[in-house]
Formats: structure tokens, C-alpha cells, sequence
């Protein structure tokens, strides 16, 4: 089968994997004052004034209503879906379970996703006022409701998304008609710049953005938050899990999901974090931190990321290229090992490795690997592993 | 012959993963075909859809290949999503349908929504789209659907389970395949849904088709112990029981075959009765 991983998306790919690398202590940040309300902790959601628990729930990939109804019940009071969640049907789900409820005791946050950004995810003029006014009159049919109390633009990965006339104007009609309380937008790429952007201009009221543990440029996105923060902009976490819930690529080593969660609340700027739920026992295990979120010292030692487990995907850092005293081009070499291993396509590692010039058998008789890659890449073992397929008559490449 | 052993050893670890054709997009008349974009794999097709990734990979998510054909403004997006299995395919469409769609026999089943249609076939679940509303535009969308099913190898055919739901009160295209945490419990895998109208009520009924009678049974016994009810027979047995999120549950199964209803009351247990028995025959 062939496979079209150009160079960007490969470094972006690389970028994620990076992530695994991080060992951030996060016993250096201040627990904040919450109000307490019957035990639960509530924070509020910058300048909206919304009182929100810190726990909500990311109602995305559930299709269960009876466990919406027991969120619900057992003390979660913001719920967060998208128009585009199961093509629609997640909206359908969930506004024929709140329905049932009076319209105060809950929050409602959906999100649209402006037509027509480029690749760069630049608004263009395709980006239309109608489209979104469409989109999201779909979903407030879906929903039951006459209105939802946060609506996002729906992942913002460039700032010029946040200045699109189409987009602005759309909020601004929905606002007047009453059809929703609050505006915001969401991020899951670029989120520092997109954040600092929404901080200058102050005029949004809340964010959702991704926050997590293992994040490579969490120092830089933790001072967009608090920038925002103190512009009066609400914060809510997404993918306080890291995407998967595990240390590897190989899904072997699962991250302490509790830890993870109050990790992203012992900042001060998050109001609160949306984690997905399926099932009843990750909602009983995430409702237990309504009322206490402190990390033990248990949990945080559980965050710290298991440096031999970093994975398939090399950085790019390059830091070991003058390293080697064969000066081989490793990154290339531990990115076709992660074309082979990773995405089963030996004809795109064979490729890289012809492309690169790589022999059958590059480090030789090299006694000892001088290399220290900060992955902790055993990297002798995977060129030997990778560099083999030169060997193989490319007929038999897939 | 060691370097050999090696290199076959390597062959068979990468092959092992990466069965299924090659994709080969069509052409659509008029217009420029751009194939030009990343392959997306389970690790990374977060940067493309992103949270809607883990419903995907929910369903064994395997890649996806995208390729953009443009004609002036016009421009109509193709995504290939392929899992692991038919079934799998069958389950992240039945996600995203809704009986409010216009049907259309394409693939084993597809529809026609608002600028896009979207289908599934064999381990291939496929989605065309365009923003322009205009009908030559669409007409084109359906053009490249049909290439596109004719293209893709597998099974025209809609999963064989679903045939067995009795068909008195079911709803139409509300057929699920829920992969993982059925009824929101994570020891309940793998069952197919449908959703019935009885008179006034409505209730919902799953078929687990497991891998062997002892499976079936464990399952059953696992869902009774959630409830605080112990199973006394392994080869078949009916129960009804309260299960604390979801309220009245009757449960039935028999040889491999494990039926579960949500939605009705303890004194409809003779309807229960009805619709077990008819699945388990």
C-alpha cells in the first residue's frame, strides 16, 4: 500500500511523539482557592461569571445516554459535544437527555468548524457567515435547545481564524438573537500562538484548549493560559490524557488517568477539563475528583514519563547526528524504522533508506554506540533492525 | 542465511500489519485530482479529525487516504477510512448515520446528506463531500461515489447479525455495532444494537455473538455479578435484573449468543420473552 507522509506532516507527527519525553514537575505549581459547594469544587469561568465544577464531561464519544443522565445526577453540570461529533447524532443524544432537565441546572458548550480553511487553517473565502449560521441552527434543532451557553469555533490552529469577518460576524448575530451566552474557540495545534492572539484582542470569553502533561512547549503554553486568564478569558482543559491515555506508542504502559486529570487542574487558570467518558467506571473514577483534586505524591510520581518507553517517533532534534562517529543522518534512519514499525510501509522506509545512501549495515564493526538520544532510542539496535531492508527486492516492499 | 531469517523476520512483522489493497483514486471527468496528502494511521489521525479520532480508533481504525478534486471554485473532498474488518467499517458508519438521511443503495450502504454522501464497503468506510451547492457539483460527488465503491474491494452486504433482529416494531437504519463499553460497561464488548417501537414503548435490544458458549456465559455471568445475581445454569438461562444505570435489564443467552434488552419494564417481560426467543431459536 502506498503511503503519502509528506516531510511536514512527518515532523509534525515527530513533534507529537516528542512529547513523550517530558518529565514536568508539576509540584511547583499553586493549588488555587475553589469554592466549595456541598464538597464539590467549583471554579469560575473567567469574565462569563459561570460557575463550573472542575470536572465535565466531553460527551464526544458517548452513545450511551443513561451515562449522561448519571453525569448529570451525580453532580457534572457542564457538557460538551461539536456538530460534527457521530456526524450529528452525539448532539442528538445528549439534547434528548437534557431536555428532561430544567435549562438552568446545566451548561451546554457545542462547537462548529468554520468551512474552508486552507491548509494552513487560514480562514478563505469560502469561509462563509451563512454556512456557520447554518451549521449551528442544525445543531441547536439537535440539541432541543433554544440555546447553548458556550458555542466554540471549532479547532483554531492559526490565529487568523480568530480576526475572520464571516466567523465574527456569525457569533455576533447568534449572541444578539440570544442563541448563545458565550463565545469561544477551541485548540489543538499552535495553541500557545493562537492563545496569545485571543489574549490581545480580550473580546473572546472562553477557550478550550489542550493541556496535558506530556506536552513538549507546556512552559510556552502555560503562559499563553495565564495570559489569557488575566485577560478575562475562561480556560477549559481538553486532552488532559495526552491524546491516548498511554505513555507508548505501543499502548503497553497506561497513564495514571486521575493523576493526569488533576495535574491540568493544579493550575490556577484552568476552570475546568472536559475528559471523555464511556463508560460508568471512568465517570465514578473521574466524579470522585468533584470534591478533591489534590495530587498525591503517589500520583505525581506516576507522571513522570518512563524515559525508556518514548516510542516509535524520533524528534528530529538531530542532537545525535554529531554524536555518531560514523556521522549518520539518524533521524533519517529512525524515521524509516517508524515508516516500517509504525505504519507497516517498508516501501517508504526503503525509500528513505536508498535515498539516504544507508548500506545493509551502516555502524560496521562500530565497537560502542556513543549516541545519547534524549528519547533514550536504543539506536545501534534499531539500525541494525532498519537498515536490513535494503536487502529485500523492493517487489516485496508494501 | 541468518541475514535471510532476518530479513524475513522483518517481513513478517511489517506485512503482518498491512493487508489490504492499494488505494488507487479515480478520476472524475473535468476535474484535477490532487492525491497529494499525508496517509493518516491511527497514530496521528488526531492532527487530521481531532478528538473524533478515538471513536475511530474505537473501531479499529486502520488509515486513511485522502484526495481533493477540484474544477474552478468547486472542490470535492474524498476520505477512505479502512479498519480492520467489515464489521468494524459497519460500526463507525452506523455512528455517523441517522434514519433522517436519504438512502442509497452504494457500497453494502450509503447516504446522501447535505452536499456529502457518505458509504461503507468491505473494511471501508468513505466519506465525499463539497461546501458547493451547486447540482452539477453534486451530481459529480455522486459520480465519484459510485467509482469509488466499484474501486473498493469487500462485501456489499450489510453484516449478516443484523438479519437475525426480529423486524416486527424495528426502527429502520438505527442498526449499530457498539465495539467497546455496550450499555456503558466495560466488560460488555462487541454487540450489535437495534432500536424497536412496541405500541407506546421503546426499547432497545443488543446481540452479543460471541466467540463460544463459554465466552457467552462469561459475559453473562460477569453482567448478572455487576447486578448482584449469580447465574446457576451456563448453557442457556433468562433473567431480568436491575441494573443500577440502566434500570431494568433482561438478559438471555444460549450456545454463543447473548441477548440483552434496555427500555422495558418488569411487568413487559412477556415482549422481553418474545424478542429473545425469537433472536435464540
Amino acid at each position: 500500500m502506498t503511503k503519502n507522509l509528506n516531510r511536514r506532516g512527518f515532523l509534525r507527527t515527530s513533534m507529537a511523539g516528542a512529547a513523550g519525553i517530558m518529565a514536568f514537575s508539576p509540584s511547583k505549581m499553586a493549588v488555587p482557592p475553589e469554592i466549595q459547594e456541598n464538597d464539590v469544587i467549583y471554579r469560575t469561568l473567567g469574565k462569563t461569571g459561570l460557575k463550573i465544577p472542575v470536572i465535565s464531561f466531553g460527551v464526544m464519544r458517548a452513545d450511551n445516554p443513561g451515562l449522561c443522565k448519571a453525569a448529570y445526577e451525580k453532580g457534572i453540570k457542564l457538557f460538551d459535544t461539536a456538530h460534527g461529533y457521530q456526524n450529528g447524532n452525539n448532539e442528538t443524544m445528549l439534547g434528548n437527555v437534557l431536555k428532561d432537565y430544567p435549562r438552568d441546572s446545566f451548561l451546554l458548550a457545542t462547537k462548529i468548524k468554520p468551512v474552508g480553511l486552507d491548509k494552513e487553517g487560514k480562514p478563505t473565502k469560502q469561509t462563509t457567515t451563512d454556512d456557520f449560521l447554518e451549521k449551528f441552527n442544525l445543531s441547536l434543532s439537535r440539541l432541543q435547545m433554544d440555546h447553548v451557553d458556550i458555542l466554540y469555533v471549532h479547532s483554531v490552529d492559526n490565529p487568523e481564524v480568530l480576526a475572520s469577518k464571516p466567523v465574527l460576524e456569525a457569533l455576533k448575530k447568534l449572541k444578539k438573537e440570544g442563541k448563545i451566552r458565550f463565545t469561544g474557540f477551541s485548540t489543538h495545534r499552535n495553541e500557545a500562538a493562537v492563545i496569545n492572539a485571543a489574549a490581545e484582542k480580550g473580546k473572546w470569553d472562553a477557550i478550550l484548549t489542550s493541556y496535558n502533561f506530556m506536552q513538549t512547549y507546556i512552559t510556552d503554553l502555560q503562559k499563553a493560559i495565564n495570559k489569557a486568564s488575566e485577560a478575562g478569558i475562561g480556560i477549559v482543559a481538553m486532552k488532559t490524557l495526552a491524546g491516548g491515555g498511554f505513555f507508548d506508542k505501543e499502548k503497553t504502559k497506561a497513564i495514571n488517568t486521575t493523576a493526569a486529570l488533576k495535574w491540568a487542574l493544579s493550575n490556577q487558570d484552568i476552570t475546568t477539563a472536559i475528559p471523555g467518558m464511556t463508560d460508568f467506571a471512568q465517570l465514578d473514577q473521574n466524579i470522585k475528583m468533584l470534591t478533591n483534586i489534590t495530587l498525591t505524591d503517589s500520583e505525581r510520581n506516576d507522571l513522570v514519563v518512563p524515559t525508556a518507553e518514548s516510542g516509535l517517533y524520533c524528534n528530529g532534534c538531530s542532537t545525535c547526528v554529531s554524536q555518531c562517529s560514523r556521522n549518520l543522518q539518524v533521524p533519517d534512519l529512525m524515521r524509516a524504522y517508524m515508516y516500517a514499525y509504525g505504519y507497516s510501509s517498508t516501501s517508504m522506509a526503503y525509500s528513505l533508506l536508498k535515498e539516504a545512501g544507508v548500506s545493509d549495515n551502516p555502524c560496521g564493526d562500530c565497537c560502542e554506540c556513543t549516541i545519547d538520544c534524549i528519547k533514550k532510542f536504543r539506536i545501534r539496535e534499531k539500525i541494525a533492525d532498519i537498515s536490513r531492508l535494503v536487502n529485500v527486492p523492493e517487489d516485496f516492499l508494501t | 542465511m541468518v541475514k535471510r531469517l532476518l530479513t524475513g523476520l522483518l517481513l513478517v512483522i511489517v506485512f503482518g500489519s498491512a493487508s489490504g489493497q492499494e488505494i488507487m483514486f479515480p478520476e472524475l471527468s473535468g476535474y484535477r485530482k490532487n492525491t497529494d496528502f499525508q496517509v493518516f494511521g491511527p497514530d496521528n489521525l488526531w492532527d487530521f479529525i481531532n478528538g473524533a479520532a478515538e471513536t475511530y480508533l474505537t473501531y479499529g481504525f486502520a488509515d486513511l487516504h485522502i484526495a481533493e478534486y477540484k474544477k474552478g471554485k468547486n472542490v470535492i473532498k474524498l476520505e477512505i477510512y479502512r479498519h480492520i474488518d467489515h464489521i468494524m467499517a459497519f460500526g463507525i458508519y452506523s455512528t455517523e448515520r441517522s434514519p433522517s438521511f436519504n438512502y442509497m443503495k452504494i457500497g453494502a450502504q450509503g447516504y446522501v446528506t447535505d452536499g456529502s454522501i457518505n458509504f461503507f464497503k468491505g473494511n471501508y468506510y468513505v466519506k465525499i463531500r463539497t461546501y458547493s451547492k451547486s447540482e452539477k457539483t453534486l451530481e459529480s460527488v455522486e459520480s465519484l461515489a459510485l467509482r469509488v465503491a466499484e474501486m473498493l474491494e469487500g462485501s456489499s452486504d450489510m453484516p449478516a447479525v443484523l438479519a437475525v433482529f426480529p423486524s416486527s416494531g424495528k426502527k429502520i437504519n438505527e442498526e449499530m455495532f457498539i465495539n467497546e463499553s455496550v450499555l456503558g460497561h466495560k466488560f460488555l464488548n462487541r454487540a450489535f444494537k437495534a432500536n424497536y417501537e412496541y405500541g407506546p414503548d421503546s426499547f432497545s435490544l443488543f446481540i452479543f455473538d460471541c466467540k463460544s458458549p463459554e465466552e457467552a456465559w462469561k459475559s453473562a455471568e460477569a453482567y448478572l455479578a455487576s447486578c448482584g445475581t449469580d447465574a446457576l445454569e451456563s448453557a442457556s438461562g433468562k433473567y431480568v435484573i436491575t441494573d443500577g444505570y440502566n434500570g431494568t435489564i433482561f438478559l438471555a443467552w444460549k450456545d454463543s449468543r447473548m441477548v440483552v434488552i434496555s427500555g422495558l419494564s418488569k411487568d413487559q417481560a412477556d415482549i422481553a420473552d418474545q424478542y429473545t426467543t425469537d433472536v435464540l431459536r
